[in-house]
C-alpha cells in the first residue's frame, strides 16, 4: 500500500525529511506517526497524501506516485492539521462541493454525504456556517470530507489538537471502527499517550528522520530505558532514604525541600511511589516530572541510537 | 474509484463557492460599479431640471474615464483575491488539492462566480449609462470582455507572486496609462486599447492635455472581443498550469516550490 524508498524533502535549504524508507502493507489498522513538534511528521504526511513530491527518492501509494495523481487521490482521505476551513460557507454545501470534486454526484453523492455526516455525528448540524461551529464540530466536518469517498487510506495530521477529552474519545472510537472496517489509518501526534491508546504500530520521527518503527510494546521498551527526572517535594532526606532502596533509581540530588530523582521504568516506579504515599509512608507534598515529555525521550533515543 | 472531470471540477467549485458573492465583498463590488453611474445620472437629472443638460458625449466620457479606467481595475483587484488565492492564504488549498480532481481546472472554477457576479453589475451599470445616450451593446461587450481578461490577469499574478495584487495594481493603473507615451504597438498590450476598440475611442472628446503622445493604433471590434476572451482563457490556463505544477503544502504559500 505505502512504499517509501529513501524519500526525502527539502524546503529550500532546510531539510524537512531525511531519506526515509519504510513499507506498510495493504489492509486496515492504525499506524501512529509519533514525534515532537518539528520532527517531520507533517512533511511525511504531505508526501503520502500527494501534496508535495519528494525532493529525492520515491513515494509510492497503491503502486503509484501520489503527487497530482487523481487515481491515487481517489483512494486517499486527508484531514490536515489546524482549524482550516473556507470562511463564509456552510458545512453541507462545502461537503457537497468536496464530494463533487471526488467525482460523486446525484443520489450517490447525497448518500455518501449522509453516511459521512452520520459517521462523524454532524447530520443535524451540517447546515451551520463554519464560523458558527465549535472547533470540535469543524474537526468533524474535516473528517467527514475525508471519509466522503470511502478512502482506503485515511491520513490525519494531529487530529486531537484542540479537542476536549470527550471529543478525543469519540474520535478515537471512530478511527478504531474505520480501521476495523479495513481502512488503513495514519495518525500523527506529538503526544505519546494519545498514540498509545489508539494504535498497534508506531513510526517514531525525530528531527526529520525515522528513528524507530515497531509495535507499541517495542517502543515502550525503548522509552522505559530512558531515565526520567522527577522532583519529589517534601522532607528531602526522608524521601531520599526511601528512594535509594528503589531498583529504578539512577541518580539522586538533594535540594532544600525536595529530592530530584533520575529513574528508569517509570511505569513500575510511579505506582509504587503512589501506594507508598497513600499509605502515609512518605513525607511527600508534591511531584513534578522534570523531563517526562516526548522531546526528552527523543533526545535520549537519538543519543542511544548514535 | 470515481474522479472528477475538468467540467465537474469547474462546476463543483463554482457552485460551492457561489454563495460567497452574496457576502460583503460581493456587495462592495456591486456598489463600486453602480455608485459612479448613479451619481452621474443624479447630476444629469439635476442639470436637466435646471435647463442645462449634460453634453451628448458625457456617457462616453464616464464610460472611458470612470468605468473602464478606474472601476474595472478596482473590481478585478477586489474580486481576484477571493479566488484561488484566498485558499492559498487561508491554507485551505490542500483540502482541494487532495481531491481526485484536476488541479488545473480549479482557478477557473473559483473565479467564475466572481466573473458572473461582476458581469451582472457591469451590465446593469452600462444599461444605466444608456439613459445618457450611446450604444449600450458595444459598451457591455467591451466592459464584460475586459472584466473577463482583467479578473483572470489579476488572479494569475496573485497565484504567481506573493505581492501579485500590488503588481496587478501597478499594471492596471500604471502601465495602462503610461503606455500612451510608448511606441504605438505597445498599446496592444493594454486592456484599454481593446476596450476603446470595442466601445469606440473617445478621441473626439478629449482635451489637448489628454492627447496620447503617440498615434492610436486600431483593432477591429470583433477581433478586440476575441482577443479579450482568448487573453482571459490564456490567463486562466496559466493559473491552472501554475497550480498544477507548484507543490503547495499544508503551510500554504510558505512551502510553495
Amino acid at each position: 500500500m505505502i512504499k517509501l524508498e529513501r524519500a526525502s524533502l527539502r524546503y529550500g535549504a532546510v531539510l524537512g525529511l531525511s531519506p526515509t524508507s519504510f513499507e506498510l502493507p495493504d489492509g486496515g489498522g492504525i499506524v501512529g506517526l509519533l514525534g515532537p513538534n518539528g520532527a517531520g511528521k507533517s512533511t511525511l504526511l504531505q508526501l503520502l497524501s500527494g501534496l508535495l513530491p519528494p525532493s529525492g527518492g520515491s513515494v509510492e501509494i497503491f503502486g503509484q506516485t501520489p503527487f497530482r495523481n487523481p487515481e491515487v487521490l481517489a483512494r486517499i482521505g486527508l484531514v490536515p492539521e489546524g482549524d482550516r476551513l473556507p470562511v463564509g460557507l456552510k458545512g453541507r454545501g462545502w461537503l457537497r462541493m468536496m464530494g463533487r470534486l471526488s467525482g460523486l454526484d446525484g443520489a450517490p453523492l447525497e448518500t455518501a454525504m449522509a453516511q459521512a455526516l452520520e459517521t462523524v455525528g454532524m447530520s443535524e448540524r451540517a447546515d451551520l456556517p463554519f464560523q458558527r461551529m465549535s472547533k470540535g464540530m469543524r474537526q468533524r466536518m474535516r473528517l467527514a470530507q475525508a471519509l466522503l469517498h470511502a478512502p482506503e487510506l485515511l491520513i490525519l495530521d494531529e487530529p486531537f489538537n484542540g479537542l476536549d477529552p470527550e471529543a478525543r474519545l469519540t474520535l478515537m472510537g471512530l478511527l478504531r471502527r474505520l480501521a476495523d472496517g479495513g481502512t488503513r489509518v495514519i495518525v500523527s501526534s506529538h503526544i505519546l499517550s494519545e498514540v498509545a491508546q489508539l494504535t498497534d504500530r508506531i513510526l517514531l520521527l525525530f528531527r526529520g528522520r525515522l528513528l524507530a518503527e515497531g509495535g507499541i510494546s517495542e517502543i515502550r521498551q525503548l522509552l522505559d530505558r530512558h531515565p526520567v527526572e522527577l522532583r519529589l517535594s517534601g522532607e528531602a532526606r526522608a524521601l531520599a532514604r526511601w528512594a535509594v532502596e528503589q531498583p529504578e533509581l539512577v541518580a539522586l540530588e538533594l535540594e532544600e525541600s525536595a529530592a530530584v530523582l533520575s529513574i528508569r521504568n517509570p511505569r513500575d516506579f510511579l505506582p509504587r511511589l503512589q501506594s507508598e504515599a497513600a499509605r502515609g509512608g512518605l513525607p511527600i507534598t508534591g511531584l513534578d516530572p522534570l523531563d517526562l515529555n516526548l522531546e526528552a525521550v527523543f533526545q535520549y533515543l537519538t543519543k542511544d541510537h548514535a | 474509484m470515481s474522479r472528477a472531470t475538468p467540467f465537474q471540477t469547474v462546476r463543483a467549485l463554482a457552485a460551492g463557492y457561489g454563495p460567497r458573492v452574496f457576502q460583503v465583498r460581493g456587495w462592495v463590488i456591486a456598489a463600486i460599479v453602480l455608485a459612479p453611474v448613479a451619481l452621474v445620472l443624479g447630476v444629469s437629472g439635476l442639470a436637466s431640471l435646471q435647463g442645462h443638460p449634460l453634453p451628448p458625449g458625457a456617457a462616453l466620457t464616464v464610460f472611458h474615464t470612470i468605468l473602464a479606467k478606474v472601476v474595472l481595475p478596482i473590481l478585478a483587484l477586489i474580486a481576484a483575491p477571493a479566488g484561488i488565492r484566498e485558499d492559498l492564504e487561508q491554507r485551505t488549498l490542500p483540502l482541494l488539492l487532495t481531491r481526485p480532481a484536476p488541479a488545473w481546472a480549479m482557478p477557473l472554477g473559483k473565479g467564475l462566480p466572481w466573473f458572473a457576479w461582476g458581469a451582472a453589475w457591469i451590465i446593469a451599470a452600462t444599461l444605466g449609462l444608456q439613459i445618457l445616450g450611446g450604444d449600450p451593446g458595444q459598451r457591455m461587450g467591451a466592459l464584460v470582455g475586459a472584466w473577463w481578461g482583467e479578473l483572470a490577469f489579476v488572479a494569475l499574478l496573485g497565484l504567481t507572486f506573493k505581492r501579485g495584487t500590488l503588481w496587478a495594481a501597478l499594471w492596471l493603473f500604471g502601465w495602462e496609462n503610461l503606455v500612451a507615451v510608448f511606441p504605438p504597438f505597445l498599446q496592444r498590450l493594454t486592456f484599454t486599447h481593446y476596450i476603446e476598440s470595442l466601445a469606440g475611442s473617445r478621441g473626439h472628446s478629449v482635451s489637448a492635455t489628454e492627447l496620447l503622445a503617440q498615434a492610436q493604433v486600431s483593432t477591429e471590434p470583433w477581433l478586440a472581443l476575441i482577443i479579450l476572451i482568448l487573453a482571459g482563457l490564456a490567463f486562466w490556463a496559466a493559473c491552472g498550469w501554475k497550480l498544477h505544477a507548484t507543490p503547495v503544502g499544508l503551510a500554504g504559500a510558505e512551502s510553495e516550490g
